[in-house]
Parts: C-alpha cells; structure tokens; sequence
C-alpha cells in the first residue's frame, strides 16, 4: 500500500481494492474542498494529523451526522487496512479476504467514534485498530458459528435487531419485516431444543410444530403487528422463515463491491458544496490555544506514566500475556498454547491484568483530577487503556 | 473451533456437569419454552454466582430464593442477584451477534423489581461458555432505551452499552454511591377477585404468552404480589390448591411434595375447643417444617370452632424457644394488614401464635420474620 501524504489526502481519500489486493486511494472531492479550507483556516498551518483527528472527532460530537464522520472515515482507512490484514492473517480458513474483513471493520466506524474519549484519548488510531480488530474477530466468530448451524439453530441465534438489519439489508419493507419478525419470534417460542446441549443441527419442525406456530402467529398478529393482515398457513410460514434464514446469512457475508461507494449525486452540485464551508470556528480556536494542547499534553503524559508503573506492577506472566495478546496479537487459543493452559483460564487472566491498570487509572482520576467516577466516567477509561495498551505495545514491542 | 474473546468481557465456562444440573432443575417448567427459558437463566445464576464471589468482596447471592426465582422465569426471563446491597438482572440470550440487549419492561418498570444495573449474556450451550459483554444502569434504560410495546421490551445498542465488565466491578468497588436508578411510578393494585379471574385465565398453559395477554400495569400489579404470582406459576405448571379444609378432610397427595404441609392429628381439647362444637371439627392439623436462621420450626394451621382457624409457631429444637424479634404475621391475600394479623416475640417464647376468624373461601397470606429458607408466598385459601 502507497502511504498517504499530507493532511488533505489523509482526511480525503478512500482505499479502492483490486479484488482482495489494495488498488489505489479515491478523492472524494468534497472532502477535500472542506480538508483544504479548514487548513486555511489555521496560521501556520496545522500538520499534525492527531490534531486534526481529534477535532473531527470533537466536531462529529457535536454532530454525528455532518461531514465529520466522513473525514474519519477517510482517515481510518489504513489503520482498518491493517488491522484487517494482522487479524484474518490468524484465522486458518482462506475464505476470509482483507476486503471482505475491511468492510465489517469499516462498518464499525460508530462503535470506535462512540468508544473513543476525545477528551482524555490522545490516538484515535490505536483505539480503532484494537476496535476493528475486535469486531472482525467477533464477526468471524460469529460465522464460524452460524456455519456449522441448520437453519432452524440459526434462527434461535439470531437477535431481533440483528434479524431485523438483515431484512431491511435483503430489501424487504417494514411492513413486510414486521411480519417476519412475528413469525420468528412464535417459531422461537414452540421450536426450543429438547436437550440441554448438541443444539446446533435442529431439524425442521415436525407438521405439529408448524401448526402450533402457524396458530401462535394467527392469534398474535392482532396484537402484534400493526396492520395484522391474513390467517397465514404452516407452509407460508416455513417460507418465510427460510427467508430470514438467507437474508440473516447474507447479512454476515456481504457482497464486497459496495465498499466506499459513494452514494449517487452525493458529490455534486452546488449544495454540497455549500455545506462544506461550516467550519466550526470556535472549535478550531479552542484547540488551537496552546494552553490547552499544553493541558492534554500534560495530562497524557500523567496518564502514560500512571499505566507504565501499573503494567509494572502486574506479576510477570500477567504482563507475559498483555503483551503476548497485544504486541504478538496472538489469539488466545494460541496463547494458551504457548502457555499450555486452558482458553478459559487466559481470558480470565488477561481481563484481571485489564482489570488492575483499569483500576490504577481510575484512582488516579478520582485523586488527583477530582473527577466523580460513574460508570461512564470508567466506560471512557476502559477505551484509554485499550488504546494505551495498542500504542504501548506497538511502540515498544518487546 | 477457535474461540476469540475479548478480553474486556467476562467469558465463563459452562462444564457439562453444570448443564446437566441446570437441565434438571428446570423440568417442571410448564411449556417447552419455559423450560428453555428457566434452564437458560438457571444456567447463569449457577455460573454466575461463583464467578463474582472471585472477583469482589461483597458478598453474592441470589434475589430470591431458587424456588421463587425459578418461578419468575416461567414467565418473565432475567436472573436477578444482589451484589452486597445492589441489585443485578442478568438477561440470557442465545443471540450470537451482540447487538442488542433486550430488557422486559418487568424489570424496569415493577418498583420492587427494578435492579442497579443489567447484564447482557449470551450463553452458548454447544460450545460451553457464557459471556457477559455489556452492562448498563436502570437509570440509562429509563432514560436511553428504546420502548418495544410489541413485546414489551427496553432494548439498548451495543455501542450504547458499556462493554468492559471490569468497568463493572471496578464502579461497584470505587463509586458503590452512583446514581443507577430513577423513580418509577408505583403500580395500581388490582382486587383479589380481578387476581383470581386472571390466575384462573392465564393459568392454562395454552396461552403461550401470558405476559403479553393483558396490559402491562394489571399483569404488574399479578406479578408484584409474591403468592399471586406463585399461584399463577402453579396453576400454568398443572398443580392445583384447594381449600385448607379440603387438605384436612381428604388424602391430597401432592401436599407433602408440591406444597410442603402435611397432616398431624392434635387433641382439640388442649387448645380451647369449647363442648359439642369440637365433634364436628376434623382433629386433623396441618403442619409445615421450616428452617429459620438454621434452626428447625414448625408452623401448623389448626381448626378450632367453625370459620376459627389457628396459626401456630414453635421451635422444633428440642428445649429451644423463638427468640425476640420474630414475627408470625398473616396477611389478606392482596397483601393488606388487619387487626390482630401479627404475634411479635418481645421476648423469647415458647410460641407465637395467631387466631382468626375466615368465612369460607377467604384467601390468607403468612408470613415470618426472618424470612425461613426457601420461603415461599402462598396464598392458603379456607
């Protein structure tokens, strides 16, 4: 991959695949009319591109929608590259490609925004790479799972959002969906596995059980659906059912061309262009004041220090691990390989490593910054270990 | 297959052993469903309850005792616990994706069921393992969620969920004071006659839905009263009550092992019977055995005169008295005091006993201070 040079590429520009290999990086005009202005706007101008991360990371705070979140988008496109690229290498199974793994990071771009404490965080891009490589190996997880399930154990795995997203992905209207939804929810409530274990190859329901679900619909419909339409007979049902089942499947293996599309018309015209020029001024002076990039410098250099001593004192296989997981980026089947002990017991392990420098950080906050701890207030920790812990360890690798 | 964690969710194993006694203690839920839905939740009260034992001093036990926990979960799936002096409701689901947590309205909206905080868990029983990836607060449900009034459900976003469980332990150790809860408003009672009909309707199992068979605030006000509910569970589980007079004439054979109480003979005389009366009165007793604070007790119910019935308490260790503090109280079905409903020891005695005068199908609640072990509310019915 060629590197991205100067902040108005890195804030404009979209990674292109040439099937699963990277192509070239795309401009989208308007992203690099409102880049250049907001370059302007600043004397000398800024080049630091964290400073400019975290003012689009500020602005999109205050406005999830505006444009924003597109310049993020743009400026994550390498570090999901890359995290995509490290953690499929992991899996065994050739069927993950790096655009298949790119667009599900991508697609969690509000997971990373929404995680991310702009105001004690300092990388946005070692946060979102721990978070895509998250969300990957959850995804992968997941289809490892649904594909050793029939169709009938996919369907009790599936969530009503999930369900949902699927059936709207598959074109299907609300009015439809709502259906479809009933229909599954009366499936989940009379096909329930007979054992407590082995329930991943369910059968089809017996003609009985379709007629009890076929009943169940009937009689919830009223109360359920908004409009509640007809009587719908068992053999209507399974049909929708497998409906669910393929648009649920589908769901987790996208077509991949879609990726970085834009959007037609969406980049012409005179009102787009007219949108850029909202540049929030105030914002941009705030930032600028050196005392307050002053401030935030201090403050993560405080909080460096603080982790460096609390990884310290974690007993040597505890740090053992947080690096085995984070520098190496080993799973932790691997890990616990290496260390020939049980998966379990490695989570369980790693999470109390996490656990004690969570800790550390939050009585320092509460000591000496005076900050009252809530459940957010260590929510926005927690994502300030994570990233501390992606640019410890990538900074330093053992 | 390769299980990838993140290492901010709290991942438990599930050994088949657990399973199976999991799997056990929920067969007589009443529909295939329930049962699921029991041994889904049994499953994480089980694994659970060790597990935070491990990481935090407080100490863990469950909300209510099995009996009654397991009966909430024929109706309404959510385990709850109290962590020290907060309340948890864990919510199993078998949900691959992790995308929402879906709340019954029960556990928001019930003033005696609300809980500090919620779980999302997501049980795997093929691969064996339970996770706990997100937790949130009653007071950001109220605030934050999504209502489903189809399903009658809070659901909140992953992204707006807090993912690191040890956030959980940590808020739990540093900040025990943060607000988690906002008021709710107080449910409307209902009348033992509405409680009645609607025990007798929703009690046939072949309503596979009963939560969602009536409007939210009158199926509350069933739910929030103790012996309503367990009525309600026992009739959906085919087991029926009658009166406490048909238990004394006739042999009932499910009133050792389905209800606890058992017959004992007693000699009228002693406890003031007056003259013929006594004759046409069944010398016939029933008698509960109860452990409180880890010592043996019997309450027994005695018929003295017609419509005058007797509640008596005693402590079966041998030269044992009921120490001071105990109350025996009795309370009407819906819940309400009466005049002369309750025996306090002010000091250590012998006894504590009540008499009351019932008319024939009138419904009684008792109750003991401390709670006896595997208490369970029952409405008796005369």
């Amino acid at each position: 991959m060629i590197p991205r040079q100067g902040i108005v590429q890195i804030f404009s520009t979209f990674i292109q695949f040439d099937f699963d290999r990277f192509s070239n990086w795309a401009t989208a005009p308007r992203l690099r009319r409102s880049m250049t202005k907001c370059l302007n706007e600043t004397a000398p101008k800024e080049t630091s591109e964290n400073f400019w991360a975290i003012y689009w990371h500020k602005r999109w705070q205050k406005k999830p929608q505006g444009i924003a979140r597109e310049h993020l988008l743009a400026y994550l496109q390498e570090v999901c590259f890359w995290s995509t690229q490290k953690t499929i290498m992991g899996f065994t199974s050739t069927q993950y490609t790096i655009p298949d793994g790119f667009q599900i990071a991508i697609a969690g771009i509000d997971k990373v925004l929404k995680g991310f404490d702009g105001d004690r965080g300092y990388n946005l891009k070692s946060y979102a790479s721990i978070t895509f490589s998250n969300l990957i190996r959850e995804l992968l997880r997941q289809r490892q799972e649904i594909d050793i399930c029939s169709e009938w154990s996919l369907l009790r795995k599936l969530s009503q959002k999930r369900l949902q997203e699927s059936l709207q992905n598959a074109g299907l209207s609300a009015e439809v969906s709502e259906k479809y939804v009933l229909a599954w929810n009366c499936f989940k409530n009379i096909y329930v596995p007979e054992r407590s274990s082995a329930t991943r190859r369910l059968a089809k329901p017996s003609p009985e059980a379709w007629i009890a679900i076929a009943n169940l619909y009937n009689k919830e419909r009223r109360g359920q659906l908004s409009q509640p339409g007809e009587a719908v007979k068992p053999e209507i049902l399974e049909k929708w059912l497998l409906i669910c089942v393929k648009a649920a499947r589908s769901y987790l293996y996208p077509n991949v061309t879609s990726i970085n599309q834009p959007k037609p018309g969406y980049d012409s015209g005179e009102i787009a262009d007219s949108l850029v020029g909202e540049i929030e001024d105030s914002l941009l002076s705030e930032m600028i004041v050196e005392e307050e990039v002053q401030q935030r410098n201090q403050q993560q250099s405080q909080i460096n220090e603080i982790l460096i001593s609390a990884l310290a004192k974690l007993k040597p296989d505890e740090q053992k691990l947080l690096e085995l997981y984070y520098a190496q980026k080993l799973k932790q089947g691997d890990i616990a390989k290496k260390l020939s002990t049980q998966q379990y017991t490695i989570s369980r392990k790693l999470s109390r490593a996490r656990k004690s420098l969570l800790k550390s950080l939050s009585l320092w906050t509460k000591d000496t910054l005076h900050i009252y701890l809530t459940s957010d207030v260590l929510k926005a920790m927690s994502a300030v270990i994570e990233e501390w812990l992606e640019s410890h360890y990538h900074s330093n690798p053992q | 297959m390769t299980i990838v964690f993140d290492p901010t969710q709290l991942i438990i194993q599930l050994p088949e052993a657990l399973q199976q006694q999991a799997w056990s203690k929920s067969k007589n839920a009443a529909t295939p469903n329930s049962r699921w839905q029991s041994y889904l939740n049994q499953l994480t009260l089980d694994a659970f309850i060790p597990c935070g034992r491990e990481e935090q001093e407080a100490t863990v036990k469950p909300w209510l005792n099995d009996q009654a926990l397991a009966n909430i979960w024929e109706l309404v799936n959510g385990t709850a616990i109290m962590l020290g002096d907060a309340k948890v409701v864990l919510i199993p689901s078998e949900a691959e994706d992790l995308e929402e947590l879906r709340l019954p309205q029960e556990w928001v909206d019930i003033p005696e069921w609300v809980a500090d905080y919620y779980l999302a868990v997501q049980v795997n029983v093929d691969a064996g393992f339970l996770r706990v990836w997100g937790y949130t607060t009653h007071q950001k449900v109220k605030t934050t969620a999504t209502y489903n009034s189809t399903d009658r459900t809070y659901t909140l976003d992953h992204n707006d969920l807090i993912t690191d469980l040890n956030a959980f332990w940590i808020a739990r150790e540093l900040c025990p004071e943060e607000v988690t809860k906002v008021a709710v408003s107080p449910i409307t009672p209902i009348s033992p006659t509405q409680a009645n009909n609607l025990i007798q309707r929703l009690g046939d199992r072949e309503i596979l839905l009963p939560r969602l068979a009536i409007p939210f605030t009158i199926w509350a006000a069933l739910l929030q009263n103790d012996a309503w509910r367990n009525g309600l569970v026992e009739g959906r589980q085919g087991i029926t009550r009658v009166s406490v007079l048909n238990w004394l004439q006739e042999e009932a054979a499910n009133l050792v092992t389905e209800f606890g109480w058992r017959q004992v003979e007693f000699q009228p005389s002693t406890v003031g019977a007056k003259g013929d009366t006594a004759t046409a009165i069944p010398h016939t007793a029933l008698a509960k055995q109860l452990t409180i604070a880890g010592q043996p007790y019997e309450l027994k119910i005695l018929p003295l005169e017609a419509d005058i019935w007797r509640f008596e308490l005693r402590n079966l260790a041998l030269g044992a008295m009921i120490p001071s503090g105990f109350t025996l109280r009795l309370l009407t079905e819906d819940g309400q005091s009466f005049e002369g409903n309750e025996d306090i020891a002010t000091i250590p005695v012998e006894m504590l006993y009540i008499e009351v005068e019932l008319e024939a199908g009138e419904g009684l609640i008792w109750e003991i201070e401390p709670n006896p072990e595997d208490y369970q509310a029952e409405v008796l019915r005369f």
